[in-house]
């Protein structure tokens, strides 16, 4: 190789650095405006906007959802920006595009609104189609997109002005590594919630005012046989050891809960009001709980995780 | 008609002070039967006329006019908290209810709230209100203008901030949609006056510790209860016609259609009805089994008589 042509050939890997640079750049500014993450004029066909759109940043989420927004803050929230859109027919869609503080939130909270028992669409990074609304997730947003009837022509524009959104979102999206701690076989499609708080877990499984449940984040999957696993990761064996010394004492005093057989050296077992059998394992700086109405079928699945 | 109340609106109309309400009388619980009926009296209308539905309810927990007399001055406190479907109070039940007020030869019949003139818009139930001659009265969020209302039974809540306007009504009728919640997993009647309570003094029904104390997730359930214990509606009446069961209480959720409105007095056997509707145990939700423990009305449905009648 000549001098001139290490030299153009350095000149090619500078320009390309910068421009990779100015590109990353110009990334970063596109997703600090939640502005620019919004479908153009003409953008989403035969959507346009309606009105303008409202943003609101931090504790202010309060203010708009006003008794709701625990939960989001829960995950982890920066902000989120709300824009209608209406055809010519004059359906609406409700466009919020909540920005998370990490992917790991904005997959929790995706998980956490989707019922499982919508549509799975390819949009974003995981999407989930219900009958009139939709969630999806992509970087560290969470994109809710409400008609206000289940219409086709509704329907079209969820997914019109979805599809827009998720062009305009870069950023990695990889769900959480605990997702993984679910074993495969047998397990519900979009069953599974990556939680982060009570708050999460009381929508899976109350508790009620147990001790022990401080865990760092935990995920929860149903499974085909009716049972439900829980995996909660406490930070080391230590913390876990006494998270489960805790809860146990909950349980074991507890009105709501009834220690049940099991035999030396099972899992311990418990049965709550409902006859669901709680089974529960240690595996290293995990807590596992298994739930079913079948006891053995509680005791399988903490043993298939394990 | 609508326009905003400031401080200074609500101080000239002379309102701000020597305002008197009895902690846990009805507000004008008139001396009818339901009022003075030994089991709750519980009045569900069924059906896809969600007008009628709450005509039918009313009528069957004793008729509008055990709860309000001629002359009254009516406030009413629908949810508006969102305007997703199965989210807020329907429109027609509004409707039907400002109807029968009027019938029963109110005064004035008043929507109080310190929400949005939008999500009034957005409901759909600003426009009912100025349709059927009725008046929505929107507050800032002014401290000046809520009532402090001491709660000796409270034990979480001591004091309650109350929109002073309401004491200004003969007649409270509480108009909550049912629904979830992620907090505590249900909406009511008890949850709805967290409407009418000062926002200030809502923030503290949630602990700095909620996210990691189970004890602080359960001050919000008692908190509730507490300001049940300041505020007693004369009448609720409550939408549980289509409401979302998932991701309450903003939504959008999954909806759940029991065709349902329910009337009554006893707001723990009415939380208590409506849950049952959407398999919920009512001793599972917190804020029901502590209305039930302390003596805001009756959790156990033997002990409570249920009307329901399909139109």
């Amino acid at each position: 190789m000549t001098g001139s042509r290490r030299c153009g050939t350095a000149v090619l890997a500078l320009t390309g650095l910068i421009l990779a640079g100015a590109w990353a750049a110009g990334a970063r500014a596109v997703q600090d405006d939640l502005r620019s993450l919004l479908p153009a004029e003409g953008e989403a066909k035969g959507w346009a906007k309606d009105g303008d759109p409202q943003e609101f940043v931090g504790e202010d989420l309060f203010t708009y959802i006003d008794g709701g927004a625990e939960i989001y803050q829960e995950y982890g929230f920066r902000r989120v920006i709300v824009q209608d859109y209406e055809n010519a027919a004059g359906k609406s869609v409700s466009l919020e595009i909540f920005e998370m503080a990490t992917p790991a939130a904005a997959f929790g909270i995706f998980s956490f609104k989707r019922s499982g028992q919508g549509k799975s669409v390819a949009v974003g990074a995981g999407a989930e189609l219900e009958d009139y609304y939709m969630n999806f997730w992509k970087g560290r947003f969470l994109v809710t997109l409400t008609g206000f009837d289940d219409t086709t022509g509704t329907i079209e524009g969820l997914l019109a002005v979805a599809g827009t959104v998720d062009a305009r979102i870069t950023g990695t999206s990889k769900p959480p590594d605990l997702v993984a701690a679910l074993p495969e076989q047998g397990l519900k499609p979009g069953s599974a919630k990556y939680l982060k708080g009570l708050l999460g877990l009381n929508n899976v499984y109350s508790f009620q005012t147990a001790r022990g449940l401080a865990f760092t984040e935990a995920v929860k999957g149903d499974y085909g046989d009716g049972s439900t696993l829980i995996v909660m990761e406490y930070g080391s064996a230590e913390a876990r050891a006494s998270a489960w010394n805790a809860l146990r004492g909950f349980l074991e005093g507890s009105d709501r809960f009834a220690r049940s057989g099991s035999g030396q050296g099972s899992p311990p077992l418990f049965r709550d009001g409902k006859n669901h059998y709680l089974a529960f394992a240690a595996a290293g700086s995990r807590l596992l709980l298994g739930i079913s109405p079948d006891p053995s079928a509680s005791l399988a699945i903490v043993g298939q995780s394990r | 008609m609508s326009r905003t109340i400031g401080r200074r609106d609500f101080i000239k109309a002379g309102a701000g002070a020597g305002l008197t309400l009895v902690v846990g009388k009805a507000l004008m619980a008139g001396p009818g039967a339901a009022a003075k009926a030994k089991a709750p009296l519980i009045g569900v209308g069924i059906g896809e006329d969600y007008g009628k539905a709450a005509v039918k309810a009313v009528e069957l927990a004793g008729g509008i006019k055990t709860f309000v007399r001629k002359g009254a001055k009516v406030a009413l406190l629908p949810n508006v908290q969102s305007r997703h479907p199965g989210s807020f109070t329907k429109p027609e039940i509004l409707r039907a209810v400002i109807r029968l007020c009027k019938k029963a030869g109110a005064a004035e019949v008043d929507c109080l709230s310190w929400q949005t003139v939008k999500q009034w818009e957005d409901t759909g139930l600003k426009a009912v209100i100025e349709s059927e001659g009725a008046f929505l009265k929107i507050f800032e969020k002014d401290e000046a203008l809520f009532k402090p209302v001491p709660i000796p039974a409270g034990v979480a809540l001591k004091e309650a901030r109350v929109l002073a306007a309401l004491y200004e009504h003969d007649v409270f009728i509480n108009m909550p949609i049912t629904k979830d919640h992620a907090g505590n997993k249900f909406t009511g009647t008890m949850k709805n006056l967290m409407g009418l309570n000062s926002p200030v003094n809502n923030r503290t029904f949630h602990r700095p510790n909620w996210k990691t104390d189970p004890n602080d997730v359960a001050h919000l359930d008692q908190s509730i209860v507490d300001l049940n214990k300041a505020v007693k509606p004369a009448l609720n009446i409550v939408d549980a016609t289509e409401f979302i069961v998932t991701n309450g209480p903003f939504g959008p959720g999954q909806l759940f259609r029991p065709q349902r409105v329910v009337a009554g007095t006893d707001r723990v056997a009415i939380d208590a009805y409506c849950a049952s509707l959407w398999a919920l145990k009512p001793a599972d939700i917190f804020q029901i089994k502590l209305g039930g423990e302390q003596g805001l009305g009756e959790i156990n449905p033997d002990k409570v008589l249920v009307k329901e009648e399909n139109i």
